[in-house]
């Protein structure tokens, strides 16, 4: 086989499986913001303790909206608040800035900065 | 011009003139093995099929380089050791970042050092000791690298730094091909063989990926 027929075969594998891989993709950006509607929403306000968040451990109810702001105490690329397995990734630059978004399931998600330096458990129950 | 003689060569009889085979047989391997998992579980790396379709196409490129560097054989100390920092480096950085950017910073620092450091030392050994050491301490460099850039992108814009990134590291990995040519243009082939060796290190390399982003430890930023 010729490298020019070779070369076609290439663009065309890389066509086919791109396509497929493409329209078989779930989520992959990492910038999704869940807001919602703060009205009744359960609010959550982390500090930074010994290095790392604290509350190391929160819980909250499930189905009801829950809106999570950093206090002061919070600094760097801490204020950069995420939790991959709900969509929810927010830099919170002030402490009135919040991050609002209403978890379905109940269950145990690990929340953490951007680096994953920082990190908790929000239980929902 | 050198360059238009490379390009001329890549439809020749040397070994520029099967890179292409390669790379098209080393590309259908690792769709085949991707294919065969999204068969038995479509669900288990649907979220980071970017991440995988890239590192399939990272790893078919890879092995044109090993296929021009195993066929001359031996080179001058300058080629051999820019041979090993490019291949270590490249091949630790990209593997690095999109395992980095699908579980973390320690997985995808370990995988993307220890794919680079071999990917370094089979490349570098071309020109003996010097090149060998080249070739670990790229890997090592590139690996760790590629996998906190992803990890600090998170909640920047990940997906367009995948594209650059990867972008970049493809126009380099073949000016590296292109270098290899142009140093060696006037030497005769050393070694033949057939595509199974490029074959056998993109299906394990793809295999090993798909396995790492599905079962590997994630660090608590990917829960």
């Amino acid at each position: 086989m010729k490298s020019t027929m070779a070369l076609i075969f290439v663009v065309i594998v890389i066509a086919l499986a791109g396509f497929f891989i493409y329209n078989n993709s779930g989520d992959v950006s990492g910038d999704v913001v869940n807001d919602g509607d703060s009205g009744d929403a359960q609010k959550v306000v982390i500090g930074l303790k010994d290095g790392n968040y604290y509350p190391q451990e929160i819980r909250v109810k499930a189905g009801q909206a829950v809106e999570v702001s950093l206090d002061s105490s919070v600094v760097g690329c801490y204020r950069s608040f995420n939790i991959k397995q709900l969509g929810v990734s927010k830099y919170l630059k002030t402490p009135s800035d919040s991050v609002i978004f209403t978890p379905k399931d109940k269950g145990s998600y690990r929340f953490a900065c951007s680096m994953g330096m920082g990190t908790g458990t929000l239980i929902v129950e | 011009m050198s360059f238009k003689q490379f390009i001329r060569e890549m439809n020749g009889n040397r070994v520029e003139g099967e890179l292409i085979h390669t790379f098209l047989y080393s590309l259908i391997t690792g769709v085949i093995i991707y294919l065969a998992i999204f068969m038995i579980n479509k669900d288990l790396v649907r979220e980071y099929n970017l991440y995988l379709f890239l590192a399939i196409l990272t790893y078919s490129l890879l092995t044109l380089t090993l296929r021009q560097v195993r066929a001359y054989k031996h080179f001058n100390c300058m080629a051999g050791m820019m041979i090993g920092m490019t291949a270590g480096m490249i091949a630790g950085f990209l593997p690095g970042f999109y395992v980095g950017a699908t579980n973390g910073m320690f997985i995808g620092g370990v995988f993307g050092m220890a794919i680079g450091i071999l990917f370094g030392i089979w490349n570098g050994k071309c020109c003996g000791v010097m090149g060998i050491m080249e070739g670990i301490m790229a890997g090592f460099m590139g690996g760790w690298m590629g996998a906190m850039t992803a990890v600090m992108l998170f909640n920047d814009h990940l997906i367009w730094a995948t594209y650059i990134v990867t972008g970049v590291s493809w126009v380099i990995m073949f000016l590296l091909n292109y270098m290899i040519y142009f140093e060696m243009k006037e030497s005769e082939r050393a070694y033949h063989e057939s595509h199974g060796i490029g074959i056998l290190f993109s299906a394990l390399l793809t295999l090993l990926t798909i396995l790492l982003i599905a079962f590997g430890p994630r660090s608590a930023l990917f829960g």
